[in-house]
């Protein structure tokens, strides 16, 4: 029984200075940490600020930068726009509003287009969408106004004279309807069947 | 002869609290500054040369700023409440010996608006009022981020409050005086904090909960509370807030100062100078403090405050009481 | 009935079940583009809807729409083999796919489109060309676009198996099959509108809505056609402020999947440019509420001065159930009188007769003729007065049924039928010819139908006046005594009085020979059936109206939703007739005749704009959903720019119209102002006031798709009165005025979309009529009315029509409205051209 109890005690004293060494250890830890990143803290003092005096020192934007959106133009000089509805109704903020028409040439256009800057939270999503490439997104993000209604851009502000990140494509050439070009003229069509024939 | 005497205190007081109100004004600066610059930042540098009006601006723009009170504050007490944090703080300031008396055409000056002979108790008691301050304002504001701010800091400011007292008591003891004056006297030789590092630390760990600066900011916890017990609150009253806290960093850096650096003492230059400088020793290390840890958890700070500070401040009175007995014979 | 399992899934079929039927009834849609289930039996065209067949009488992958359901089929649509095989049929479908989606009208709820990007099929691996066509222009109503194209048939199926037109079909051969007409020109079908639905992919497109919308930005809801009596169900699409487009909404009792073009491409009354959109007093513009004031004082006006029966209300058939129950509730409650909006007379009895001649043991639906083995059209030209009719009758043709139309008009339908060119007085004795000669000699039990066979030999004298009759009659005779199930759709619009108690009796007699005979009554105006419910005794006919009026009798006529100046005849007596009132007040829509001569004008919304119910022909009540909130079209504020910058707050432009029942419910409320409750709800009103609706009292709105009709049909009603052509000696030919398709329906005549597909106003009568006067097919002619009235239009001569007969197709374009009676005879003479100077007709042309 005594040594049951000698023992007993001898694995207290030992389980107690085990966790007296965790203790300490614990305490140096916690005092090293401190140390440390008061250190991180000051050497930081003494480094040259990151920052960028903003109006003074303009960066040169990425060019894909997301800011204020344009309409571009195909290379002929026509409206890329064909108001197909696709970027307003990806815009997840419905900030573009557009109405589509024929033009006399058969030509998809909107008629009138508009995108409300004010709401705008320029995510992209409407440039992604384009099929034609005519909506883009350009790095001028310089767009505050004091009136709201300043910032309601309608299709005169948005259109640009060029072709934006692109300056060849051009949506008519490729797809198979006759606006530009007649049926099989367009890129990659054979002449149009003659259905009045038999021969094969 | 009276007159004269109150001019003297008022002159006294007023010149007292110009320099506090300038300095917590530029501490703000200091601390946006600092703090940017340990972030690697440049900080506000936009107003006057290098951002040195920035304290200016941002007092005129408080102060123009709509008074907004909640539908169903405490109308009373919301609009009491910060004035009892600022006064609180500024109140300590009647104890702080700033140097040896001046002599003035034969009429001795203390630097001293009252040399009372219970300083510190004076100053325990006023450090305690500020909880008040802080715990009315949040409740009268009858928001529950205001609520949770204010039990927090209630909680958090009583429990700190028993190790800064008990910080004190070998200070005093070593001392022989509650009196300020004869604190700062008993230093002449050395400043205690040689002697008495452990107290210093707790004093300066109790200090800084008291002053709600971060790690111990849990009472205004932005990212949890928006603003804690100051959430509703905005122009005027919220700058009151917000310069109490900045003063009680002053005071704190002035106390310390007075406790364990020597106070007024110093070679060379005159002895309110010296104080200022070692009074901005620990608002300056509250910054830096602020760059470098992050808050800690309700739970850690409040076994922090219970299970060690007030321990090892305990054994550190019985140690210096037993060395003092043993020296004194 | 075989059972199978699908995905896991058990389902029990009826036996003939195509297994892609079996799937949707578990909710599995497999993907299809040539299948449809109105199209008949499938063709396996697109090879989109294979599945894999595990387990079974078939294995391996085949496809659904082909193979019949079968017992012990185990059928996985998810099986990896089939989902393949799925993606490059998706695939190979779009090797010669244009990728013009941005311009193409079906982008957003396209079947090809969904298809392709639910297999994930997004990069054109195929290096080759792609294979091109030129399109063709097929009219004012569909854009053809063949580039598009997948082949899977679905267009020619239905143009030419359902319509029965063959001017559409398939041409060439392999890949290079082209859809289309051998030559450019319009679809002749009057139900081509319906290839944009069935088209999977955009090759058909709609063109009066041609790049106006994307279907995501449509605002959708559920309403009705009221074009004619049938009441088709219909979605109108709504694009800033303007109904942009209408498209058929399934219905299995009535109109199927299909609409006709005059309901889909009839609705742009609603866009009219100079639609009434504000309140007119006087000639004043003001607002709605000031309007209803100054009405209901002028009418308390004319109440203290004259008595509440110099006020009468005038209950339309074009209007909803809620406008003509707040209107009658109105009339009786303060005690007016109430007048027909039926204007012929003669028209409305016949509905009257059969409104109360429909029982719901005879009525059928227009998709119950589908299972008719022998139909009689009596008194109606199926094309021309209800449209959707032809597609109903040739459903039943295809599965055998006999049909047989007796009309004096020329009649044509797209499938075989026997066609009796009777007059109208004719009609009872050739009734009695085909009963006669079909039961001949047999004896009949019912005592009652024999007495109704006796009448009408007695009345068949004069048969046998057309010498091809008689053995067409001994054909139809003996089609109906064989059938089974017959049925008679009879019209209400120019057949003789009692034609519709002939048709009713002729079906109980039918009945009583143990045949499950049925009827069907056309009624031309979309809720003649709900109107003619709400008359009473009491209810004047318009021709007694205008007599009280010109004896100053009445001195104030409210009228809702109706327009005399385009359905009465003698203009120069109405708008003489109308001066003499105190007050006209109109409450309507259209920029109408009555609009310009009325003193008080109150807008209403059209039924896109509001909700209510319409009784169609068979008595089936049927709801409709405002689609939205009304307002001038923004197309027609900004005139193309941009929409306004900055919106006032005093609600939509041109938002003022409001639902006609709200306005007469306030106006009558404004008039029982002191202290008096006027009920307001007109579904209350309608049940408290009008017997067939009284056992609907417990519901808080019309129900959707019941029958108002008296459960058992009555005895034999047993006219006896012999039918005549009126007055057989006078001069000239008998004047049967007529509606036709296209031009003479009163909300068409406002609806500019449907104007392309209009032909010039004409007149129809009998080769061997016109030969003697020496008119020739085309040629402009005269008809002489009796005194000045003289009308001039072109002559279009038919070998397949009664003879003694002018068939005038009331066109709004012709001005028919001068010749003051609703029939009688009229000269008809070949207008001579001074050489040099064009005819009037061509002036006007030019």
């Amino acid at each position: 029984m005594a040594d049951d109890k000698s023992v007993e005690a001898k694995v207290k004293t030992e389980e107690e200075k085990g966790r007296l060494r965790s203790g300490l250890k614990e305490g140096i830890e916690a005092v090293k940490g401190l140390y440390d990143s008061y250190a991180v803290t000051a050497k930081h003092l003494f480094r040259k600020p990151i920052t960028e005096q903003y109006p003074e020192d303009k960066r040169k934007l990425p060019a894909r930068s997301r800011a204020r959106i344009i309409l571009t133009r195909d290379p002929e000089g026509q409206e890329r726009c064909v108001a197909c509805y696709l970027c307003s109704g990806v815009c997840p903020v419905s900030c573009i509003s557009m109405q589509s028409a024929e033009r006399e040439d058969g030509r998809r256009y909107a008629q009138w287009f508009r995108i409300n800057f004010s709401r705008c939270i320029f995510c992209g999503l409407c440039e992604e969408a384009c099929p034609t490439l005519a909506i883009q997104l350009t790095s001028d993000f310089e767009i505050c106004r004091r009136d709201l209604l300043e910032l309601v851009y309608e299709k005169e502000d948005l259109l640009t004279d060029h072709g934006g990140k692109n300056e060849t494509y051009d949506f008519y050439r490729h797809a198979g309807v006759s606006v530009k070009g007649d049926k099989g003229e367009h890129i990659g069509e054979r002449p149009p069947v003659n259905v009045k024939t038999n021969l094969p | 002869m009276w007159l004269f005497g109150l001019l003297v205190l008022l002159i006294k007081i007023a010149a007292i609290l110009a320099v506090v109100f300038g300095t917590a004004a530029y501490l703000i600066l200091l601390e946006r500054k600092l703090l940017g610059r340990l972030q690697i930042r440049l900080g506000p540098n936009r107003v006057g040369f290098g951002g040195i009006l920035q304290p200016i601006a941002d007092g005129m723009k408080v102060l123009l700023k709509e008074d907004l009170i909640p539908a169903d504050a405490d109308r009373t007490i919301f609009k009491f409440a910060p004035a009892v944090v600022a006064s609180g703080a500024l109140l300590i300031l009647a104890v702080i010996p700033l140097g040896r008396p001046l002599t003035v055409r034969g009429y001795e000056i203390p630097l001293i608006i009252t040399d009372l002979n219970v300083g510190l108790l004076y100053v325990f008691a006023l450090s305690s009022m500020s909880v008040y301050g802080m715990a009315l304002g949040a409740w009268a504001s009858n928001s529950k981020y205001s609520l949770i701010g204010g039990i927090r800091g209630a909680a958090q400011m009583i429990s700190y409050e028993l190790s800064l007292g008990l910080s004190l008591v070998p200070v005093a003891l070593m001392a022989g005086s509650l009196n300020l004056t004869e604190i700062v006297e008993a230093q002449a030789n050395y400043p205690f904090i040689l002697a008495q590092p452990v107290a210093f630390l707790i004093f300066l760990i109790s200090a800084m909960a008291e002053a709600k600066r971060l790690p111990f900011d849990l009472p205004e916890a932005e990212n949890e509370l928006i603003g804690g017990f100051h959430t509703e609150y905005s122009g005027m009253r919220f700058a009151l807030f917000f310069v109490g806290e900045y003063v009680n960093m002053v005071v704190i850096g002035a106390l310390v100062a007075v406790f364990f650096l020597g106070g007024w003492h110093g070679p060379w230059l005159p002895g309110p100078v010296w104080l200022f400088l070692k009074a901005m020793i620990v608002p300056v290390f509250m910054i830096w403090t602020r760059a470098t840890l992050p808050r800690l958890r309700y739970d850690q700070l409040m076994q922090f405050g219970w299970k060690i500070l007030l321990p090892v401040a305990l054994l550190n009175i019985l140690i210096t009481g037993g060395i003092l007995v043993w020296i004194n014979g | 009935m075989p059972l199978l399992t699908i995905d896991n899934m058990d389902i029990e079929v009826p036996r003939g079940t195509k297994v892609i039927d079996a799937a949707e009834q578990l909710g599995i849609m497999i993907p299809r583009f040539c299948y449809h289930k109105a199209l008949g039996p499938a063709v396996g065209a697109c090879r989109l809807c294979a599945v894999k067949f595990m387990e079974g009488p078939v294995k391996g992958i085949q496809m659904s729409c082909m193979v019949e359901a079968a017992d012990g089929m185990k059928v996985s649509t998810t099986d990896p083999e089939a989902v393949d095989f799925r993606r490059h049929v998706i695939e190979w479908l779009m090797m010669n796919h244009p990728h013009d989606c941005p311009v193409c009208d079906e982008g957003g709820h396209c079947l090809l489109q969904d298809e392709t990007v639910s297999s994930a099929h997004s990069l054109r691996r195929f290096p080759g060309l792609k294979r091109t066509y030129r399109n063709q222009d097929i009219g004012p109503f569909l854009r053809h676009e063949m580039n598009r194209c997948i082949h899977c048939y679905r267009c020619v199926r239905y143009y030419q198996e359902i319509t029965g037109y063959r001017d559409l079909g398939a041409m060439q051969l392999a890949s290079r099959v082209y859809f289309g007409r051998f030559e450019e020109g319009p679809l002749e079908s009057p139900f081509s509108g319906n290839l944009i639905e069935l088209c999977p992919t955009g090759v058909f497109t709609d063109k009066p809505s041609r790049f106006r919308a994307r279907r995501w930005d449509l605002q959708r809801a559920e309403t009705l056609c009221i074009h004619c009596s049938m009441g088709c169900n219909i979605i109108a699409n709504v694009r800033y402020r303007e109904v942009i487009r209408i498209e058929p909404r399934y219905n299995s009792e009535i109109n199927g999947y299909f609409i006709c073009d005059r309901g889909r491409y009839g609705f742009s009354y609603v866009n009219h440019e100079s639609r009434p959109r504000m309140a007119q007093v006087d000639g004043q513009n003001l607002t709605t509420a000031e309007a209803l004031r100054k009405t209901a004082a002028r009418i308390s006006d004319v109440a203290q001065g004259e008595g509440p029966s110099a006020i009468a209300a005038l209950l339309s058939p074009r209007s909803s159930l809620e406008t003509l129950a707040s209107l009658s509730h109105l009339a009786k409650s303060r005690k007016w009188k109430t007048v027909s909006g039926i204007f012929d007379p003669g028209r409305r009895s016949r509905i009257r007769s059969a409104v109360q001649h429909l029982h719901s043991d005879t009525a059928i639906s227009m998709q119950d003729l589908k299972n008719r083995d022998f139909i009689l059209v009596l008194g109606a030209d199926p094309l021309n007065d209800a449209p959707m009719l032809v597609l109903a009758l040739r459903q039943a043709w295809r599965s055998g049924a006999k049909i047989a139309v007796m009309d004096p008009r020329p009649i044509f339908l797209t499938f075989d039928f026997d066609h009796l060119p009777a007059t109208p007085g004719e009609m009872r004795a050739c009734m009695g010819a085909i009963l006669d000669s079909a039961f001949e000699g047999e004896k009949v039990a019912d005592e009652k139908g024999a007495a109704f066979l006796d009448s009408l030999e007695s009345s068949s004298g004069n048969e046998g006046a057309h010498a091809e009759m008689p053995h067409r009659i001994d054909a139809i005779a003996e089609a109906l005594k064989k059938s089974q199930r017959p049925a008679i759709v009879c019209g209400t619009d120019m057949a003789a009085e009692g034609t519709g108690t002939l048709a009713a009796d002729t079906v109980r007699f039918l009945r009583s020979r143990n045949q499950e005979a049925a009827l069907l009554y056309l009624m031309n105006y979309p809720n003649a059936f709900g109107q003619t419910l709400l008359e009473d005794s009491d209810t004047l006919t318009f021709e007694a109206c205008l007599e009280e009026i010109e004896e100053g009798r009445i001195k104030a006529l409210l009228i809702a939703e109706a327009d005399p100046f385009f359905h009465y005849p003698d203009r120069p007596r109405l708008e003489k007739a109308l001066e003499k009132l105190d007050l006209l007040a109109l409450f309507d829509y259209l920029p109408s005749g009555t609009a310009e001569k009325a003193d008080h004008f109150l807008p209403t919304s059209t039924l896109f704009e509001s909700s209510g119910s319409y009784v169609n022909h068979e008595g089936r009540i049927q709801r409709f959903h405002p689609v939205y909130e009304g307002g001038t079209p923004m197309l027609q504020i900004n005139d193309g720019d941009h929409p306004p910058r900055v919106y006032d707050t005093d609600g939509v432009p041109g938002g003022d119209p409001r639902p006609a029942d709200r306005l007469i419910a306030e106006l009558g409320q404004v008039l029982s102002g002191d202290g008096e409750v006027f009920s307001d709800d007109p579904w209350k009103n309608l049940t408290a006031d009008i017997a067939p609706f009284f056992k609907y009292r417990h519901l808080d709105a019309p129900p959707e798709n019941v029958r108002i009709l008296p459960d058992e049909s009555s005895v034999f009603e047993g006219n006896r009165e012999p039918q005549s052509d009126g007055d057989a000696e006078a001069e000239g030919l008998q004047i049967i005025y007529t509606e036709w398709i296209f031009g003479t329906e009163e909300l068409a005549a406002f609806s500019k979309t449907l104007r392309p597909a209009e032909k010039e106003p004409f007149v129809c009568l009998h080769s061997d009529d016109a030969a003697p006067l020496g008119i020739g097919q085309n040629d402009p002619v005269r008809i002489d009315f009796g005194g000045d009235c003289v009308l001039e239009s072109r002559a279009k001569l038919f070998d397949r029509m009664a003879r003694g007969v002018l068939v005038i197709p009331r066109h709004y374009r012709l001005d028919w409205k001068i010749s003051g009676r609703f029939g009688g005879r009229a000269r008809i003479e070949r207008l001579r051209e001074t050489p040099g100077s064009p005819s009037p007709l061509e002036r006007e042309e030019q």
